[in-house]
């Protein structure tokens, strides 16, 4: 009879055949990350429409958007309850609803999700909010690694410039909770310049493809298309096969795979 | 252990399957220390379950992993404005259930136990751990348990191979973490010992 560790061993090598027979089917996934005022959403509804004028199909997941998680979110930061941990735990929950009902069924059946915000916003507003990172990458665990993070540079001078030219930031995403600063552009600035720090650790870290949001839009388009096409995927098999059993392991519609492992 | 349980700023764990069983102990333990002032400390302290169960009925259910989330945000609710402004005031505090119990569903769903330890870290040990063995059958208190909770949401196709493995890591945590049976013995036994 076979111990637990090697039969376990033995799904995993089976599971990294199956995604490695699966990796030219699979659709790609594509993250738009960046401090708020960067450009991020104008950049990814153009790239959007170009994709879809290519033939493909495309799923777009925005940042805090599940139906089942959202609402809770709202309620709390609506009445400014939410502490760091509670901030944080909450989001990983909606990312991760959101990774096991719209992002993992989509990249499966071959659609390319572009992602407007990723689990990288998580990391870089909890890092900012003082929250030990290894903790909050936990919380995030196991990670689904996107075939390429473009990265919208800006500097918190422009970030802050661009939002109070629309609106007055809200009290969490002006960091309130934790500059306790009664102004909110105030508060919007310190806290912007943190969560640009933490981004520009994390973009060194992961190799992410920096785009300069200075740029004209125009002109950042331009780059993104060209960076996209000369960019390799990253191959499931070798990054993600632990989210991607988890995601499988549980998946009602998956039952030809569960019989294959 | 120490002969009683309820001592001014103790933290008590009480974990297990059963909601209702979990609290028939609680009320026993809490009239056990009725010299002192004696908090419970329920799950979904924070309305997070209520909430999401008034959603929309319609909508994908959310997977083990992202149930114990959200136990882990509502238990970050509860430390912060139940159990330990209770404990700075000096008060024993039961906490029905506490992390023992979020964890062992965890386990049974296959979640890894480096990633349940990892996120569970922001929660102090408590001074005493009991898991209840009992359904709380013939008593009077309705109460649906966390993990009834989850066993309704998950719909699991073999619900008692679920309870069953949760039950076994229950016991074990006695032998892991010297977290006792509960019983009412347990109480007499503590009371004759502290008459002494």
């Amino acid at each position: 009879m076979q111990t637990k560790p090697r039969v376990l061993q033995n799904a995993r090598r089976r599971l990294r055949d199956l995604l490695a027979q699966r990796e030219d089917k699979r659709g790609l996934l594509i993250a738009f990350e960046g401090p708020d005022g960067s450009g991020k959403t104008t950049q990814r509804k153009l790239f959007k429409r170009w994709l879809q004028s290519e033939g493909r199909e495309v799923v777009t997941t925005k940042w805090n958007s599940s139906p089942l998680i959202k609402p809770l979110i709202k309620a709390r930061k609506a009445i400014r309850s939410l502490c760091p941990e509670e901030f944080c735990l909450l989001h990983a929950a909606d990312f991760r609803y959101r990774l096991e009902t719209v992002v993992l069924p989509a990249l499966w059946e071959g659609k390319t999700v572009v992602a407007d915000r990723y689990l990288f916003t998580g990391l870089a507003r909890d890092a900012a909010r003082g929250l030990d990172l290894n903790w909050v990458f936990n919380a995030y665990a196991p990670l689904l690694w996107p075939d390429m993070v473009f990265y919208f540079s800006v500097s918190p001078q422009t970030s802050g410039k661009r939002i109070a030219a629309v609106r007055t930031p809200k009290f969490y995403e002006a960091g309130q909770d934790i500059t306790e600063l009664q102004d909110p552009f105030q508060s919007y600035f310190k806290f912007i310049t943190r969560v640009i720090q933490e981004y520009e650790a994390l973009s060194q870290v992961f190799r992410f493809t920096t785009v300069d949001a200075e740029q004209s839009i125009y002109d950042q388009h331009c780059s993104i298309r060209e960076l996209f096409e000369k960019t390799p995927r990253r191959p499931w098999a070798e990054f993600n096969v632990d989210a991607v059993l988890d995601w499988l392991a549980r998946a009602p519609q998956r039952e030809e795979v569960r019989l294959e492992l | 252990m120490n002969s009683e349980p309820c001592a001014s700023g103790h933290l008590i764990a009480l974990e297990g399957i059963s909601g209702a069983g979990l609290m028939v102990a609680a009320k026993r333990l809490r009239e056990h220390g009725q010299r002192l002032a004696v908090g419970v400390s329920k799950w979904d302290g924070s309305s997070i379950f209520y909430e999401l169960g008034r959603g929309d009925p319609t909508l994908a259910k959310p997977s083990p992993r992202t149930l114990v989330l959200l136990y882990a945000t509502d238990l970050v609710f509860r430390l912060r404005w139940e159990i330990q402004p209770a404990l700075q005031q000096g008060q024993c505090v039961i906490a029905v259930p506490y992390v023992e119990t979020a964890v062992a569903f965890g386990r049974a769903a296959g979640l890894p136990r480096r990633w349940l330890a990892e996120l569970f870290n922001f929660a102090p040990r408590p001074q005493l751990c009991y898991w209840v063995e009992e359904p709380g059958q013939g008593s009077s208190v309705r109460a649906e348990g966390f993990l009834e909770y989850c066993r309704a949401v998950l719909n699991p196709p073999d619900p008692a191979r679920l309870d069953s493995t949760i039950q076994g890591y229950l016991e074990a945590l006695e032998r892991r973490r010297g977290c006792q049976r509960f019983t009412p013995q347990l109480l007499t036994a503590a009371e004759a010992a502290s008459r002494r």
